[in-house]
C-alpha cells in the first residue's frame, strides 16, 4: 500500500443472510421444522466496491437508507469482515458508530469517561490527565458525579463528544457524528473538525449534505442498484440531489 | 500481545460488573458476604435439624462439608454461567467497536474468581469460629484447585461464549444442567446417603472430586485426588489452547449474527 494511503478499500463484496421466516436462534424451530431447511434470503449490501481515503483526507459517504453506508464503516473497523476483497488500514484507526459507547447509565459521568475512554483505546494514566479538559471542553464540571442515567441526551453527548476527540488516531470513522448538542456546543464541534483538517484522515457518512459539502474532499455515493461513484463534492452532491 | 490499554480495559470491564451487581441496593457489597452466608445457613439449619446428624459427620465436619461444596459448587456455577453469557452481553458493544474480545470472556471469569476468594475468606472465618484446624498445604491445595477450575471454565467459555450467539437455548440448558450438578456432586449430603450403585456418578463427576479433594484438605488436612487435579490442569491448559485458536476464528463473525 502506498504511504500517502491511510484506508484502502479493494473490491469489497459484503453479502447478509436474512433468514425468511422467523430466526432460527433457538432450538425450537429446529425441533418443529427438524427436514425444513432454513431458508435465507441473499441481501447483498455492497457490491465490488473500491476506494482510497488518502491521508489528511475527509471523505464523506452519501447515498440512501440501506446502501451499505454503515456496513462499510463496520468492515473498515474491523468488526466484520468482508466476504470478497479486502480492507487496509494505515494509522491507528478509531470507530465513532456511535458516541458513548459502552455507557453506562448507572455510573457516574467520571466512572463513564474512564469506561468508554478506555473502550476507545485511552489508558488509565491518559485518561487521569485529561479528565478535567473533558469535563471542561463538555461543560459538565459540576456534574461529573452524577449518574448519567439523570444527563439529558444532549449532556451525555457532549460528555461523549469531549472524550471521543481526546482519543489518539490517525483515522476516524464517522457515522452521523459531527456535530452533537445544541447550537453553542455545535460550534464548539465544527470548530474542533476545522482544527484538525488535513491532520487527521476521517471516513465520514452523512444524510446532513450541508455539512458534507462543507468539509468534504471528496465524496463516494453508493446507489440503490450497488453502483457507485466517487469525486468532487460539489459535482456529486449536485446529481445525488437531482436523483432524489 | 497486550497493550497497556487491554489491561485497562480488563480492570475496566471487571471493576464495571462489581459495581453494576451491587448498585442501588443498600447493604451494596456486603451482599457478596451475606448471600453465601445465608444460603450456607438454610442448608446448614434444614439438614441438620431434619436428621439431626448428617450421615455420620458431626455438626461442625457437616458445616464444613456443606461450605466446602457450596463454594467450590457456586464457583462452578458462576464461572460457566458468566462465561457463556459473557460475549451476548456485549453485544452492544462488540457492534460498534473493535477491541480485543477476549477481554469480556476473561473479566466474567475474573468476576467469578473474585467470588469465590471472597468464598473462601467466608470459610476460612467460619471455619476459625467452629475451630477447625487449617494446614498450610491444605490451603495452598484449594488454591491450586481454585487455579486449575478458573483455567478450565477458561477455555470452556471459549466454545461456550460463541455457540451462545446461535443458540440461545444454551442459557436454559446449562441452567439445567448446572442445577442436575448440584445434585450429582453431592454438595450438601454425605456421599454415603447415595445408593451404591449409583455412587459412581459422584465419583466420575469432576466437580464433585474437586469438592471431596477440598473438604478432605479441610476435615482431615489429608491432600487427595492429587492426579486428578494436575490430570485436569493438563487438560485444562489444552483446552485453552484449542479454545483460543477456536475464539479466534469464529469470533470474527460473531458481530453480524447477533
Amino acid at each position: 500500500m502506498e504511504k500517502d494511503i491511510a484506508i484502502q478499500v479493494k473490491n469489497v463484496t459484503k453479502e447478509f443472510k436474512v433468514p425468511v421466516k422467523g430466526n432460527k436462534n433457538t432450538l425450537q424451530e429446529r425441533f418443529l421444522n427438524p427436514f425444513q431447511k432454513t431458508h435465507y434470503r441473499e441481501f447483498i449490501a455492497l457490491k465490488n466496491l473500491s476506494f482510497d481515503v488518502k491521508k489528511g483526507e475527509f471523505f464523506s459517504v452519501i447515498g440512501p437508507n440501506g446502501v451499505g453506508k454503515s456496513t462499510l464503516l463496520k468492515i473498515v473497523s474491523g468488526i466484520y469482515v468482508p466476504d470478497e476483497g479486502s480492507v487496509e488500514v494505515n494509522g491507528n484507526l478509531v470507530p465513532f458508530l456511535e458516541l458513548g459507547v459502552g455507557f453506562n447509565p448507572e455510573l457516574s459521568a467520571r466512572e463513564n469517561v474512564y469506561l468508554n475512554g478506555t473502550i476507545l483505546g485511552l489508558t488509565k494514566k491518559e485518561l487521569d490527565k485529561y479528565i478535567d479538559e473533558i469535563f471542561d471542553f463538555a461543560e459538565l464540571r459540576d456534574f461529573a458525579d452524577m449518574s448519567i442515567k439523570n444527563f439529558s441526551s444532549g449532556m451525555a453527548v457532549r460528555l461523549a463528544f469531549s472524550i471521543a476527540i481526546r482519543v489518539k488516531s490517525d483515522i476516524l470513522v464517522l457515522d452521523e457524528v459531527l456535530a452533537v448538542g445544541d447550537a453553542e456546543f455545535q460550534k464548539k464541534c465544527y470548530a474542533y473538525f476545522d482544527s484538525i483538517k488535513g491532520t487527521k484522515s476521517i471516513l465520514y457518512v452523512s444524510h446532513a449534505l450541508s455539512s458534507v459539502s462543507r468539509y468534504s474532499d471528496r465524496v463516494l455515493w453508493l446507489k440503490e442498484d450497488r453502483t457507485y461513484e466517487i469525486g468532487d463534492p460539489a459535482e456529486i452532491l449536485e446529481k445525488y440531489k437531482g436523483s432524489l | 500481545m497486550l497493550s497497556k490499554n487491554d489491561i485497562d480495559l480488563y480492570k475496566q470491564f471487571v471493576k464495571t460488573i462489581f459495581k453494576m451487581r451491587y448498585k442501588g441496593s443498600i447493604l451494596g457489597f456486603l451482599w457478596v458476604l451475606l448471600k453465601p452466608f445465608f444460603m450456607f445457613l438454610i442448608l446448614f439449619v434444614v439438614f441438620s435439624s431434619v436428621s439431626g446428624q448428617v450421615g455420620n459427620l458431626t455438626s461442625q465436619q457437616y458445616a464444613v462439608y456443606l461450605l466446602s461444596g457450596l463454594v467450590i459448587y457456586t464457583f462452578f456455577q458462576e464461572g460457566i454461567t458468566w462465561g457463556l453469557n459473557s460475549i451476548m452481553e456485549r453485544a452492544g458493544l462488540i457492534v460498534k467497536i473493535n477491541f480485543k474480545r477476549e477481554i469480556v470472556v476473561i473479566s466474567a471469569l475474573t468476576m467469578a474468581l473474585i467470588n469465590f476468594g471472597i468464598n473462601l475468606l467466608i470459610i476460612g472465618i467460619i471455619g476459625t469460629v467452629l475451630g477447625v484446624q487449617f494446614s498450610l498445604l491444605g490451603i495452598a491445595y484449594i488454591l491450586l484447585i481454585g487455579v486449575v477450575m478458573f483455567l478450565g471454565m477458561y477455555g470452556i467459555a471459549f466454545f461456550t461464549s460463541i455457540w451462545m450467539v446461535y443458540v440461545r437455548d444454551l442459557a436454559h440448558i446449562m441452567e439445567l444442567v448446572l442445577q442436575l450438578m448440584f445434585y450429582a456432586s453431592a454438595v450438601f449430603f454425605p456421599i454415603e446417603m447415595i445408593p451404591e450403585q449409583y455412587q459412581f456418578i459422584v465419583r466420575y463427576n469432576p466437580i464433585a472430586l474437586f469438592i471431596q479433594a477440598v473438604r478432605e484438605a479441610l476435615i482431615n488436612q489429608n491432600i487427595m485426588n492429587v492426579k486428578f487435579v494436575l490430570l485436569s490442569l493438563l487438560l485444562s491448559i489444552i483446552l485453552i489452547i484449542i479454545g483460543n485458536k477456536y475464539f479466534k476464528k469464529k469470533i470474527l463473525k460473531v458481530a453480524e449474527n447477533f
